[in-house]
């Protein structure tokens, strides 16, 4: 049960004489019993900040404090912290109860071995590995040792959970059924958690915050509605959700009732109500989603529409990910029913006004997907 | 008959070869092969074989030619010989006489067992001083950046690569003036100095492959480092630390020229011992060949024994665990 405050922390490696920042300023707070997802690129630092909140690398500046103390100077073992790791690490050379068993045998707990083998047996009843005790690591599944894992870092109860990418080795059934697994369990523990991955998707469906790092500076944190609707920047936007979200460059006028934005080969315009802000003429960056886009029959049927030959089909089962060639670059749309479509179809793709995201030069939002409406507003879908 | 044109197969059956693509040409290739393989065994295990077999002979047998290549007239008067030897040698007469009605005497005077005492002592002493600092250097070698490093790692394969005969001499000097000639602490220290730049190697391939995670695991598991290294980093070793372990002994057990050099009367190991049974014309070839078959007895089984681990050991990073 603890509360987490990272402040300015950054971390600078040595490379040869060559200082490489692998986490830059990164500053956010974890709530008791949080679970948090830091999600980004390779490289872009969320592993370093994970490995260093564990105490298992030391931060070149900024403070870590647990429940308002300051941990920098506390030593990986005496942080009471538990991590999962990508390949497992295991120990080879013991069967799983003693894997399971081994923190709790270290000098900092005080438990007698009756009580080690009550606790080691209540976890595997919990993770459905009794069976599994008395087998080595090698003679597990991914699965299996994901689970055994995962119970070396319940069995001791710790006041934090770290999990650097513990699901990026397994097949992907497994790591959906995993994923709700952790899910639930950390619910139900209720201990604080900071968990690593490079998948969105995974970040989206366990995380209650999601911070998004991108060269080791955090780019947002927020619930994964808030990420997805309001990303901060075109980077958040481009990360988190899947396909790939649409850009376009185009220019934002003001007109008499709202604004126009111009863009190669399609325009739109957006009513007043629809955008936060009163907007000097721009350039702007156009954002929307491939779910958002959808086939229409012809222009003024949706507030954007633009056209394009279908160049790829790439079928999902109900849907397919299609993408069209048009006058302003490659656009991908989620399409339902797709069966009669062909590559090199003339398709044109509407999207409503209200879905379109728009950033200003500075690369920030200036309106978001599903803006709410101030009262009074006229709608018009 | 079906030509290559109208034949749907024919394409895959390109690039055929008659001793590849015919029965009559497998069994030649399996033939070959076959001999070849016992030819090659006959080799290598001839001399094992001919140990054993004038060991069983007698003097009289040994000596005739065309020699006999399976003893005519089984003798075990070498076992015999060495055997009593040893037990005069050790003092037991009285005990074995009384207990085993066996009268007990032999026309040579070595105490085979003595031999096998000391060369244990002095191998098993030189394989730990081996293990112990070539696991702690190749540690360092692996795990930390160093100037030098890339030499200091030729530098001792180079030590590897010219006999230890060669500074015969100023190793001896050094040992006089350390005041341990005729000391069985003197083999150790050599035998130690001329195995652990292998020990370096062979471990620091484990080392090298050794994945970090588990560290990182044995740290958040809240060990010290002495509790990483003494139930993480040990245990996953042993399979290393055993191959390095018989590497180091195998050579002490066998080294002579230090041994014949250094030692004298009754501290010498097994191998000056061996060659004191071998006297010009008087030489008794099957007492030697008993005893060789003797004292590599005690190796053989501690070899069985450990040899899955020495195996494992030396295939370590190749084969995943």
């Amino acid at each position: 049960m603890t509360r987490v405050t990272v402040s300015g922390l950054t971390k600078v490696f040595d490379d040869g004489g060559e200082d490489i920042v692998a986490v830059d300023d990164v500053s956010f707070e974890v709530e008791d019993g949080e679970f948090i997802v830091l999600v980004g690129p390779s490289g872009c630092g969320k592993t370093t900040t994970l490995r260093m909140v564990g105490g298992l690398e030391t931060p070149t500046s900024g403070n870590l404090e647990f429940d308002g103390t300051v941990v920098n100077d506390v030593k990986a073992r005496n942080r009471d912290v538990a991590m999962v790791f990508q390949d497992f690490a295991l120990y080879p050379h013991m069967d799983v109860a003693h894997n399971l068993g081994f923190g709790l045998r270290r000098e900092n707990n005080d438990f007698s071995e009756a009580e080690i083998e009550e606790r080691v047996k209540d976890v595997a009843e919990m993770l459905e590995i009794e069976e599994l005790l008395g087998q080595h690591p090698a003679e597990l599944s991914g699965g299996q040792k994901q689970r055994v894992a995962l119970g070396r870092a319940i069995v001791r109860e710790p006041r934090l959970f770290l999990f650097d990418e513990p699901l990026a080795n397994l097949d992907a059934n497994l790591r959906k059924t995993m994923r709700t697994e952790i899910d639930a369990l950390q619910s139900q523990m209720g201990i604080t958690s900071l968990y690593v991955t490079h998948n969105q998707e995974e970040a989206m469906t366990m995380a209650d915050r999601i911070a998004i790092l991108d060269a080791g500076q955090l780019q947002q944190i927020g619930a994964p509605e808030e990420v997805f609707n309001n990303p901060a920047n075109t980077f958040v936007a481009q990360f988190i959700g899947s396909p790939n979200i649409n850009l376009f460059e185009g220019r934002l006028e003001p007109t008499e009732d709202g604004f126009r934005v111009t863009e190669s080969a399609a325009e739109v315009e957006f009513p007043a109500s629809l955008v936060p802000a009163d907007l000097d003429p721009q350039s702007v960056t156009l954002g929307a989603r491939p779910q958002d886009l959808v086939p229409v029959t012809g222009p003024g049927e949706a507030d954007m529409t633009i056209t394009g030959t279908v160049s790829l089909i790439e079928p999902l089962g109900t849907d397919a990910i299609v993408r069209i060639d048009t006058g302003s670059g490659p656009v991908t749309a989620m399409v339902t029913g797709y069966e009669s479509l062909e590559r090199g179809d003339e398709l044109t793709l509407g999207i409503a006004a209200k879905d379109i995201y728009l950033f200003d030069t500075d690369d920030s939002l200036v309106k978001p997907r599903h803006y709410e409406m101030r009262t009074g507003d006229e709608v018009t879908a | 008959m079906t030509t290559d044109a109208d034949d749907p197969t024919a394409e895959f059956r390109k690039n055929q070869s008659w001793l590849y693509d015919s029965t009559a040409g497998g069994y030649v290739r399996k033939t070959a092969i076959g001999l070849t393989t016992a030819l090659m065994s006959l080799f290598i295990l001839f001399p094992l074989y001919w140990m054993v077999v004038t060991s069983l002979k007698t003097t009289q047998e040994i000596q005739q030619i065309p020699p006999t290549l399976l003893p005519v007239d089984l003798s075990f008067v070498g076992f015999e010989e060495v055997i009593y030897s040893s037990i005069q040698q050790g003092g037991y007469t009285g005990f074995v006489e009384s207990t085993f009605g066996l009268e007990v005497a032999s026309s040579i005077d070595i105490d085979v067992l003595g031999l096998i005492f000391n060369s244990l002592k002095v191998s098993i002493a030189a394989g730990l001083l081996a293990l112990v600092l070539g696991t702690i250097a190749s540690y360092v070698i692996s795990r930390r950046e160093f100037v030098g490093k890339n030499a200091l790692m030729s530098l001792l394969l180079a030590s590897l690569m010219f006999p230890g005969t060669a500074i015969m001499v100023p190793e001896w000097e050094l040992i006089n003036t350390l005041d341990l000639f005729n000391t069985h602490t003197a083999l150790v220290l050599i035998y130690g100095a001329m195995t652990a730049p292998f020990v370096v190697w062979l471990m620091k391939g484990f080392f090298d492959e050794f994945p970090d995670s588990i560290l990182d695991a044995s740290r958040m598991d809240q060990c010290s480092p002495v509790e990483t290294f003494l139930y993480v980093i040990v245990p996953m070793a042993r399979n290393s630390l055993i191959a390095s372990f018989i590497f180091a002994f195998l050579l002490a057990w066998n080294e002579l020229v230090f041994a014949l050099t250094l030692l004298s009367g009754d501290k010498a190991t097994v191998p000056p011992g061996l060659l004191t049974f071998v006297q010009g014309f008087n030489t008794q070839w099957n007492v030697v060949a008993a005893a060789s078959i003797l004292v590599s007895i005690p190796v053989l089984i501690g070899l069985a024994y450990i040899q899955k681990y020495f195996v494992q050991g030396l295939t370590g990073g190749a084969i995943k665990g």
